[in-house]
């Protein structure tokens, strides 16, 4: 992408007032400039649950990780931020408005595929809805009790119910049922729930 | 619940356009929204401290009403 693509996108982004195109966006030009140089980021955790459902959850950071397996050197980080103007780094930076989070390698156990949004300024990787899911419900509960986690969460169902986003049910159970998660009756609860709200029979029924 | 989406569903394979993402947004937040409180941003987090800053006393920019998604 060459200096003037970069300006500009970097001046369509600073003026965007709506959160979620927003982060959106960012991720959609930093994605570009890191898979020039052969690393693929990812979107994940709350900015990639907004993305997701629009659920009015994601504070005003984004948080990505890569999902190749080598990151970029410092230096090239640095060198790549520059060309954004922004403050900080090299794992966090506050640039075109808000904060980017670098975190380090994707952690996924889902064997779909990220989810894939087409950016203004070049696709945006997500993290695959299913960890998305199996993870929200547990932080809902664990280490305790949490009523915003477990909205985002059923917020998250409602999407996927209301048909607006496509998981893989067998997946989830999978996951759900790992020894890195063992929340599998919290997860029939949840979903239960919500698709009784919906009147739909719950895709979790054991049948 | 699943027949009646008149909007772009994010898939499993493939991707979806941006102009279909936009197109969703609104009946994202309307499907959570029969679900759970219409805003669920966290009231606090470790950035606090930079997130107030930047963003005058809040955690980040305000949402769209969902009327003008």
């Amino acid at each position: 992408m060459d200096a003037k693509k970069i300006r500009s996108a970097l001046a369509d982004i600073s003026t965007e007032q709506d959160p979620t195109v927003k982060s959106l966006k960012l991720a959609s030009l930093c994605s570009a400039l890191w898979a020039e140089r052969g690393v693929q980021l990812v979107v994940v955790g709350g900015s990639a649950i907004e993305i997701l459902t629009d659920g009015a959850y994601a504070s005003g950071d984004l948080d990505m990780c890569h999902a190749t397996a080598a990151t970029l050197p410092i230096a090239q980080r640095k060198e790549i931020m520059g060309l954004l103007d922004a403050k900080g780094g090299p794992r966090n930076w506050q640039v075109a408005g808000m904060y980017l989070d670098l975190l380090g390698p994707v952690e996924s156990f889902a064997r779909t595929p990220f989810r894939r949004v087409e950016g203004p300024f070049g696709e945006v990787l997500v993290m695959k809805a299913e960890d998305l899911l199996v993870e929200r419900v547990l932080v809902s509960v664990y280490p305790g009790e949490n009523q915003t986690a477990r909205d985002c969460a059923k917020k998250f169902i409602a999407v996927i119910l209301g048909g607006d986003m496509a998981v893989n049910w067998d997946e989830v159970r999978r996951l759900a049922n790992l020894p890195e998660y063992r929340n599998f009756p919290q997860c029939v609860k949840l979903v239960k729930e919500v698709a009784d709200e919906f009147k739909v029979k719950s895709p979790l029924h054991p049948d | 619940m699943n027949s009646k989406s008149k909007v772009p569903c994010i898939p499993i394979e493939g991707s979806i356009s941006y102009k279909d993402w936009l197109k969703g947004r609104r009946h994202r937040r309307e499907l959570g929204e029969l679900v759970a409180p219409g805003i669920i941003r966290r009231k606090s987090s470790s950035s606090d401290r930079r997130l107030k800053k930047l963003f005058n006393g809040e955690r980040g920019l305000p949402f769209t009403p969902t009327e003008k998604l």
